[in-house]
């Protein structure tokens, strides 16, 4: 593979594994190079980020009767 | 008092330790079953029956890996186990790279992530849009992607190859967030 340019399509294909993986080959470096100066791959890479961020701050909590409701199905009352 | 010296506790029948462990970690099993059923009550059901199965097989946990793997272990199989019960998803939208990544569907997005808490409109997108991914990418993202586990972890508890890991990853991604963008980019 040309390791020199990299086209929108291949830096979209290859920036999930940009979030949270390790990446210092050369096709990394090229597309790292590409996204510096790509707009559209800039919005991708951001959209994706978001969309992870969404699903990691969108939570839920156990209320206190939900905890009595498990402690007691498990016959573990305090 | 370590994990370690809790476990070997509740193995020796001390229902106080049984009863710590639980709450150390209800929030964690709670919110993962809420992140994959996406409805509160299937996810109690579900830490419900996690933690009864942790209960009556503690006794059986050999320490050699972590406890809220085995956890998270036990939720996405009963999340799997479910959706294989269920009807079957159509998987040809995401085993279809060329259209699952476009150049062509590129727009900002009119909201941030900062603003999930008090919108209710766009936790029903992002619940609609997960409830479109097979189950087995959504355990995958779930697992690496909010939950924060290693792709090793990811793989051990999936029973996925580390490449297998990483291309459902990579689609699951890719899926969302064109679910994600229909919704909320500027143009629509
Ligand atoms: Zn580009």
């Amino acid at each position: 593979m040309n390791t020199e340019k990299a086209t929108c399509k291949e830096v979209m294909n290859h920036i999930c594994d940009n979030l949270g993986e390790e990446l210092d080959s050369p096709r990394c470096v090229a597309i790292k190079t590409h996204l510096d100066s790509c707009d559209s791959c800039k919005k991708y890479f951001t959209s994706v980020e978001t969309t992870i961020q969404f699903y990691k701050k969108y939570n839920v909590e156990v209320d206190d009767n939900t905890h009595k409701r498990l402690l007691d199905f498990l016959g573990l009352e305090d | 008092m370590s994990e370690e010296l809790l476990i070997q506790k509740a193995q020796n029948g001390d229902r106080a330790a049984l009863a710590q462990l639980v709450k150390n970690y209800e929030q964690t099993v709670y919110n993962f079953s809420f992140k994959i059923c996406r409805n509160k009550e299937r996810a109690e059901h579900t830490m419900q029956e996690t933690f009864l199965s942790m209960v009556k097989n503690i006794g059986q946990f050999s320490g050699k890996s972590k406890l809220s793997t085995w956890l998270y272990t036990v939720v996405s199989n009963n999340c799997l186990m479910l959706a294989r019960s269920q009807k079957k998803h159509d998987y040809s939208s995401i085993d279809d790279e060329d259209n699952l990544i476009s150049e062509e569907n590129i727009a900002d997005w009119k909201i941030t992530p900062d603003q999930i808490s008090e919108n209710n409109e766009l936790k029903v997108i992002l619940d609609d849009a997960i409830q479109n991914l097979p189950a087995e990418y959504r355990v995958v993202f779930l697992l690496r992607d909010v939950e924060g586990l290693s792709t090793e972890e990811t793989g051990k508890i999936t029973e996925l190859s580390i490449p297998a890991v990483k291309s459902r990853l990579h689609r699951a991604r890719a899926f969302l967030r064109n679910e994600l963008n229909k919704k909320l980019s500027y143009e629509h």
